[in-house]
């Protein structure tokens, strides 16, 4: 199964009521399977195909408000796009689930998949899950409902995966038993914002601007701990769970360790593996959850190794400094008294393939920056180098 | 609440008035009232002095005076 | 007081309050005052900002304001929400003004037609971006002043409804706050109508087109005398004129606003051709299909 169709089975298997959506690639798969689905009786929603992207997340409001559960996809310009419309669920508080295919934006790039189009809707308030393969896409969605509609947290979600290497890829996938999901996912019950005659709620008034902002950055701050309590829950049902925000692979008394998102883990585990096997002292470390950013647990990462190598698929131009995640990254050391390294990589942009050899590339500069106490550059483009054979 | 600022109020003259409602129908705050079918009245809270039930009143029932 | 007591009952049974933020003489609220009343309490009201918003926040329904760029898509959203849930016993009203409808949201708009989705889309028009401080939208007349029109707009205002009944869509219509009676009429039909209706009106706005506050029932009403709003509703792509006044000259609608008044007489002449046109047209089509 690939991540499009997880993404689809995801939403079914959650029960999503409405589903407005407009079709982008690399997102297309996943709309026409819920209209397969749906077609054939397999799904019980209401499909509505909407003019464009602004339309389908205002369309995601509208239903939401009026009590339904919500589930929506998009990518790049699409998201772009819709970007008015994406600071109304958080501020509404309303659990809408929203598939992020990640492709690059346009014109520097193509179909395939950077990160920049989901990251650059950080501030909106949105929770962000980035996922590595099919499996964890399906899954994720079905977390993604449990985590946004959790009383402490009333937030939209987004969990986010690579166009093309997940979205397209097929990978074994275990699609969970309905009943069980059913049990592990009550329907849905609006605790915020009604519109329904009779049950109407007015929200507050503008001299509580800043509390209700205020509201918002708290109820993230409790979703730290409701991410990783919702993923235990669904690890006890279903037996796969995915360490909450971040997960550290093979870190075990390494020096260093490469953090990285979305599908080029998979292939920076391979790496990781052959080069622990060569007695290279490295580890890997998995980012899932970039909104809410944990920062705490790279904290505790910063006290536990002498290196953090930050690989970014995206850049932010101007910013003198690595990419979105590196900055995030160091805001986040900056706090520790002893700091480790902070070294920064970009690589895969505009959808290039992340190499292992980039991989083994970037983890061999960190451990170099280790030894030497050096970190050569501020950011290193990877791409920018003629790294010679594939490993 | 705070105080609606108007420079003319409407002021009626009963023994003009037909009781048509039409300033009821046209005010535009909704702060003109026919009562019983016997009195007019004005809700000077709300009331922003506008002045289109004087013009719609087809007797001229309905003055405008200038406020305080 | 027992006069408060009085007008918090009426205020409460006509489902807005009195002391909206709206200019004195605005259309607005009476606007949703008429409305209200035939559309009753099971209604939910989504609507854009700005001036319309103005009246919106005093309506005691439940009600969902957004911005002008959200015309008509989140109630797409809120009708599909009401089927899932089975509530067919509930009004949708989408709210929205001359340049959401005209410019900003006409995508949506149309959209939201060709879907034929269950509710009543209104346009409050008051031709022009009026909270912003008065300036031209697609649906701002010929030749009428505002602060982005300096000397007059160039182009012709859209015949939004008419743009509308071409989509296949079962009901239309025009309406004016001068004609209650014609207004309400058809607010009521709208309501028994399933799929996408769409009513419009015109609705003075003393501040931006230069009037006396007192005057914008006998403003608006000319609107209608003079054709320059003409009234008629299109059912099932029948076209029926509701109101079928003299021909009167456009002069006296246009010399009652000073959004007009720097017109040269050419401009004039110009407008009431246009105007007659409309006018020989319309109660030429008048009870006939026009929609094919």
């Amino acid at each position: 199964m690939d991540g499009n169709e997880a993404a689809a089975w995801g939403a079914k298997l959650s029960r999503a009521e409405v589903i407005p959506a407009y079709p982008i690639t690399p997102q297309t798969e996943l709309i026409s399977q819920i209209a397969a689905l749906i077609s054939e009786g397999i799904m019980d929603a209401e499909y509505i195909k909407v003019e464009g992207e602004h339309t389908a997340m205002a369309a995601a409001i509208g239903a939401s408000v009026a009590g339904a559960r919500v589930f929506t996809a998009s990518a790049s310009q699409g998201i772009a796009f819709m970007e008015e419309a994406l600071w109304m669920p958080p501020g509404r508080r309303l659990p809408i689930v929203m598939c992020m295919v990640n492709r690059a934006m346009a014109p520097i790039g193509g179909l395939r998949p950077d990160h920049n189009d989901a990251l650059m809707q950080r501030d909106t308030g949105w929770i962000q899950l980035y996922c590595e393969n099919s499996q964890e896409v399906i899954d994720t969605v079905i977390q993604s409902f449990k985590i946004g509609e959790d009383k402490r947290v009333c937030l939209p979600v987004a969990p986010c995966y690579d166009g093309y290497f997940v979205s397209a890829t097929a990978t074994p996938t275990t699609i969970p038993d309905q009943s069980e999901v059913d049990d592990f996912l009550p329907p849905y019950v609006h605790e915020m914002y009604n519109i329904m005659p009779g049950e109407h709620k007015p929200t507050g008034g503008s001299s509580d601007i800043a509390k209700a902002r205020y509201e918002v950055e708290k109820a993230h701050e409790r979703a730290r701990g409701i991410i990783e309590e919702v993923d235990k829950e669904f690890g006890k049902r279903f037996g796969r769970c995915y360490d909450g925000l971040i997960e550290e692979y093979n870190c075990d008394g390494a020096e260093a360790v490469l953090v990285t998102m979305g599908s080029m883990t998979g292939t920076a585990r391979d790496v990781i593996d052959e080069m622990r096997g060569k007695g290279k002292s490295i580890g890997l470390v998995k980012l899932k959850g970039f909104r809410p950013f944990p920062t705490e647990e790279f904290r505790k990462l910063g006290k536990k190794y002498n290196a953090i190598a930050v690989v970014d698929r995206n850049n932010s131009y101007g910013s003198a400094g690595g990419g979105i995640v590196s900055m995030e990254v160091a805001r986040a050391l900056y706090a520790l008294d002893d700091r480790p390294l902070l070294v920064n990589f970009q690589v895969g942009l505009g959808g290039s393939d992340v190499t292992m050899r980039q991989i083994e590339y970037m983890a061999e500069e960190t451990l170099e920056a280790v030894e030497t106490g050096k970190v050569k550059s501020v950011v290193d483009w990877v791409e920018l180098h003629d790294l010679g054979e594939v490993m | 609440m705070s105080q609606i600022v108007r420079s003319f109020r409407p002021v009626v003259d009963m023994e003009k008035c037909n009781k048509c409602t039409l300033c009821q129908i046209y005010c535009p705050e909704g702060t003109v009232m026919v009562v019983n079918k016997e009195k007019v009245v004005f809700d000077y809270r709300f009331c922003k002095g506008c002045g289109v039930c004087a013009t719609e009143c087809p007797t001229g029932a309905i003055g405008m005076e200038r406020e305080a | 007081m027992e006069l408060n007591k009085l007008f918090d009952e009426y205020y409460e049974k006509s489902y807005i309050q009195g002391g909206t933020t709206c200019c004195p003489g605005c259309g607005g609220p009476l606007f949703w005052r008429l409305a209200l009343e035939v559309l009753g309490a099971n209604t939910i009201l989504y609507g854009d900002g700005p001036c319309a918003y103005c009246a919106i926040r005093n309506i005691k329904l439940p009600t969902f304001g957004i911005h002008f760029s959200f015309a008509a898509d989140g109630a797409t959203g809120i009708a599909a929400a009401l089927r899932v849930k089975g509530r067919k016993d509930i009004t949708l009203v989408s709210s929205a003004g001359d340049g959401a409808t005209g410019d900003i949201s006409f995508g949506k708009v149309s959209a939201a037609a060709e879907r034929n989705e269950n509710m009543i889309q209104i346009c409050v028009d008051n031709e022009a971006y009026m909270n912003t401080g008065v300036q031209k939208s697609g649906l701002t007349p010929f030749g009428a002043w505002t602060t982005t029109t300096p000397l007059g707009k160039e182009a012709p205002k859209k015949e939004i409804p008419m743009i509308l009944a071409q989509h296949k869509i079962p009901y239309v219509a025009t309406a004016s706050v001068a004609y209650p009676k014609d207004f309400q009429k058809k607010i009521i039909k709208a309501k028994g109508i399933e799929g996408f209706k769409y009513f419009h009106s015109v609705i003075p706005c003393p501040t931006g087109w230069r009037f006396d506050p007192a005057k914008s029932i006998e403003v608006i009403r000319l609107g209608v005398q003079t054709w320059a709003w003409p009234l008629y509703e299109i059912e099932g792509g029948i076209l029926k004129l509701t109101m079928k006044p003299k021909r009167r000259p456009i002069e006296d609608y246009l010399k009652a606003q000073n959004r007009f008044r720097h017109l040269t007489d050419d401009q004039v002449k110009h407008i009431q051709a246009m105007t007659d046109q409309k006018r020989e047209r319309l109660l030429q089509q008048d009870g006939k299909r026009i929609i094919f």
